[in-house]
């Protein structure tokens, strides 16, 4: 029983609690969810096994392409908007000295606020009658009073554009966070040689905030993955599955059409997914990245 | 003389007490409604309360939103609500088949509640032969006009697609929307407009016949139904002025259109009778209502599409089965408090299809749902009712039929691609037995 009383396994046992709510609201109903996706659950009577009959019908259906196709999408314009604007942002407010808490808070603000609210205003915002839609109709612009959100070839930019908005303001601090970490010697060194803004920004401010830059990207790639609140609010997935994502598009089977191990189905390519993306950035730290 | 008062105020307190607490608790999850409610509360709840000293009626409120997903995991673990509420027929035939409700067969037999209730409505509650759901509400789709901006215009109320489209030029040269509704905070709207263009073109025969599986749903009259809806939907932006704009506006919004004369008509179902006569009775104009005007000579006249609204049903798992059972069969039998509930809503909710005379309609209801009640129960009495989606269509093309439209309307696929899909789904539906109880034609 000595071995019990072990120091190192002290940790353990203040994890243990965690571990049995994890298991019990994560781990069962996943491993649960992986063996329903075999099946042809409604979500309520009998489950039958129907084999992979579930994943092939995947395969050949156009609307969950389409939202996978949009995922994608919605990645690389998180890849790609947010951390451009957030990073020069952060930057930016480096150099400011007075009132750069202002700025901080007025960029984080809208990470603070539930999304559902963020949606509300936007929508509002847009509306084609109280918003921005009915005073453009009012002036004669016609090609400017529809919403974006009810648009087909703008809904999934329209909502891609309010979750960024809501979501850039966390990339500015964890950025500045970095950046604040970095050696004040090396800009001196670097101002000595006479060295631009932007060359200090390129070859001292990024490779030195690189860790949390390319864990910044990590989460991103991740979180787009199963990306729904803002999606579900603004647009449903619509119009015409315009804005669909591989999570709604699950919602949509699990809750609404009673087809759970189609959902499941979904559900387990998104976790394969994940788990793929997650193994390939272990492998690049095993292989020496600083990541 | 102390002795004697607390003596008594003791006697009363413990009576009061035991009478409290031996009544069993009878519970009901009903969809949440902030107008709804207080209603509910002091004319359902209390005054079954206050009838009978066996059971003690306690409804728990929950938006719809939530409810359905919260009813349905508590009755997969075996607990959920004595009596279950769910949103219509195809609902309940999930739980049926999931052996998640009771046999209502004895009861029915026993309390005669076949007597009681429209024919046609008691039947859907009918699932494998059995009784397992009663409706808590019935509807029907009808068109709502401005009846003041009708007669100032001189404009005759249609009734023919050809009347139809003459006054919506009319209408849109005034600089109105000809109807004023919309899919924001509830897509499934698209599906009131669906069965309205399917039950007005092709007639309520046909989706009978492709209902019950005599005509397939790829038949050239429900293809021209749907290529006229998506004329009148997308090339002439008749809701709301586009499709896009259709797309944006809720609730509340349509009917400030409609009250405002930003629209002259809207399609919609009877349930909006109170928000109407609330709505456009603030700005002084007059609202009128007629039955959707025929789009084709296939229609046969005038009818009305049949619909239930919500269903109640007891669960198999209750804790207090008879005490559910009392409480629905006290709202069988208690025609006066269905129609004073109704009437506080304008007969738009708690239409419980009870058989009901004309003497029944009250006097403090609007003359509109008045005239609307006794047209509705002289059509269908005729036999002229069509089909609303919700109500007879199996979950999944059941959601099939609003949720693609969109892609129809979005010109991504064809009419006819789409109802090659929608026979597809109803075919998967007939083959696992998910089709729902539809009442014979004559």
């Amino acid at each position: 029983m000595n071995f019990l009383s072990k120091k190192s396994y002290i940790a353990w046992y203040f994890v243990i609690p965690v571990v049995f709510i994890h298991l019990f609201v994560i781990g069962i109903p996943s491993i649960l969810s992986l063996a329903l996706c075999l099946t042809d659950w409604s979500g309520l009577g009998k489950i039958n096994y129907v084999g992979f009959e579930n994943f092939i019908e995947l395969f050949d259906d156009r609307y969950f392409k389409k939202a996978i196709f949009h995922n994608i999408l919605w990645t690389i314009i998180f890849l790609t908007v947010p951390v451009c604007i957030a990073l020069m942002c952060a930057y930016l407010l480096t150099g400011i000295k007075r009132g750069q808490m202002f700025y901080r808070l007025a960029f984080f603000f809208p990470y603070m606020l539930a999304s559902v609210v963020n949606c509300q205003i936007w929508k509002y915002l847009f509306h084609p009658i109280h918003g921005l839609g009915g005073f453009f109709e009012s002036i004669g612009i016609e090609a400017l009073a529809s919403s974006p959100f009810t648009t087909k070839e703008t809904s999934l930019y329209a909502a891609a554009f309010v979750d960024g908005w809501h979501f850039w303001g966390f990339l500015v601090v964890i950025y500045l966070t970095g950046m604040y970490q970095v050696d004040n010697h090396l800009y001196e060194a670097a101002d000595i040689e006479g060295a631009s803004k932007f060359q200090k920004f390129r070859y001292i401010t990024l490779p030195m905030i690189r860790p949390i830059f390319i864990f910044s990207l990590m989460i991103i790639i991740i979180w787009s993955v199963p990306v729904f609140d803002y999606v579900y609010i603004l647009t449903g997935g619509g119009p015409a599955y315009s804005s669909e994502v591989v999570a709604n598009y699950l919602y949509t089977h699990a809750f609404v059409r009673f087809n759970v191990g189609y959902a499941s189905a979904v559900g387990t390519l998104m976790f394969i997914y994940v788990i793929f993306i997650v193994g390939i950035f272990g492998l690049l730290r095993k292989l020496g990245w600083e990541i | 003389m102390i002795k004697t008062i607390i003596s008594f105020v003791s006697a009363i307190i413990l009576s009061v007490s035991f009478s409290a607490f031996s009544k069993t608790k009878v519970t009901w999850s009903m969809e949440s409604n902030a107008d709804r409610d207080p209603i509910f509360l002091e004319k359902l709840q209390n005054a079954y309360n206050s009838a009978q000293d066996k059971y003690e009626l306690e409804i728990q409120f929950e938006p719809n939103e939530t409810r359905i997903e919260s009813l349905r995991t508590s009755m997969l673990a075996g607990m959920g609500p004595d009596i279950v509420e769910t949103p219509g027929p195809s609902y309940v035939k999930e739980y049926q088949e999931a052996g998640m409700l009771e046999n209502l067969d004895s009861y029915a037999a026993e309390f005669g509640w076949k007597d009681k209730l429209i024919p046609w409505a008691y039947s859907s509650g009918v699932f494998d032969g059995s009784l397992y759901a009663i409706p808590k509400t019935h509807e029907s789709m009808v068109m709502l006009y401005n009846k003041t901006l009708f007669e100032e215009n001189g404009w005759k109320v249609p009734t023919t697609l050809e009347e139809l489209e003459d006054v919506a030029g009319k209408i849109k040269a005034k600089g109105m929307d000809v109807y004023t509704y919309g899919s924001s905070g509830w897509q499934p709207t698209h599906e009131h407009l669906v069965g309205i263009y399917l039950n007005n073109y092709a007639g309520p025969q046909a989706v009978y016949e492709a209902i019950t599986g005599e005509r397939e749903w790829t038949d050239p009259v429900f293809i021209e139904a749907l290529e006229l809806l998506k004329r009148h939907m997308v090339d002439e932006g008749w809701w709301s002025g586009s499709l896009e704009n259709y797309y944006a506006i809720g609730w509340d919004d349509f009917h400030a259109q409609f009250a405002t004369r930003g629209a002259a008509m809207m399609t919609i179902g009877t349930w909006t009778f109170q928000a109407t006569s609330l709505g456009i009775g603030q700005s002084g104009d007059e609202w009128g209502w007629a039955p959707l005007p025929s789009l084709s000579s296939n229609s046969g006249g005038p009818n009305f599409m049949i619909a239930i609204g919500t269903t109640m049903s007891v669960n198999a798992a209750a804790k207090n089965k008879d005490g559910a059972i009392d409480v629905l069969n006290w709202i069988m039998s208690n025609k006066d408090v269905v129609i004073d509930i109704a009437s506080d809503f304008q007969f738009g909710e708690f239409v419980v299809p009870l058989l009901l005379d004309d003497s029944d309609i009250p006097s403090t209801i609007s003359p509109q749902v008045t005239s609307y009640l006794n047209e509705y129960a002289r059509i269908t009495g005729e036999g002229n009712y069509g089909y609303c989606t919700w109500t007879f269509w199996p979950a999944e093309p059941g959601v099939h039929i609003w949720k693609d439209m969109e892609v129809v309307w979005a010109g991504d696929i064809s009419v006819e691609d789409f109802m090659y899909d929608h026979q597809k789904m109803w075919d998967k539906a007939r083959k696992k037995n998910e089709t729902l109880p539809v009442p014979l034609r004559d």
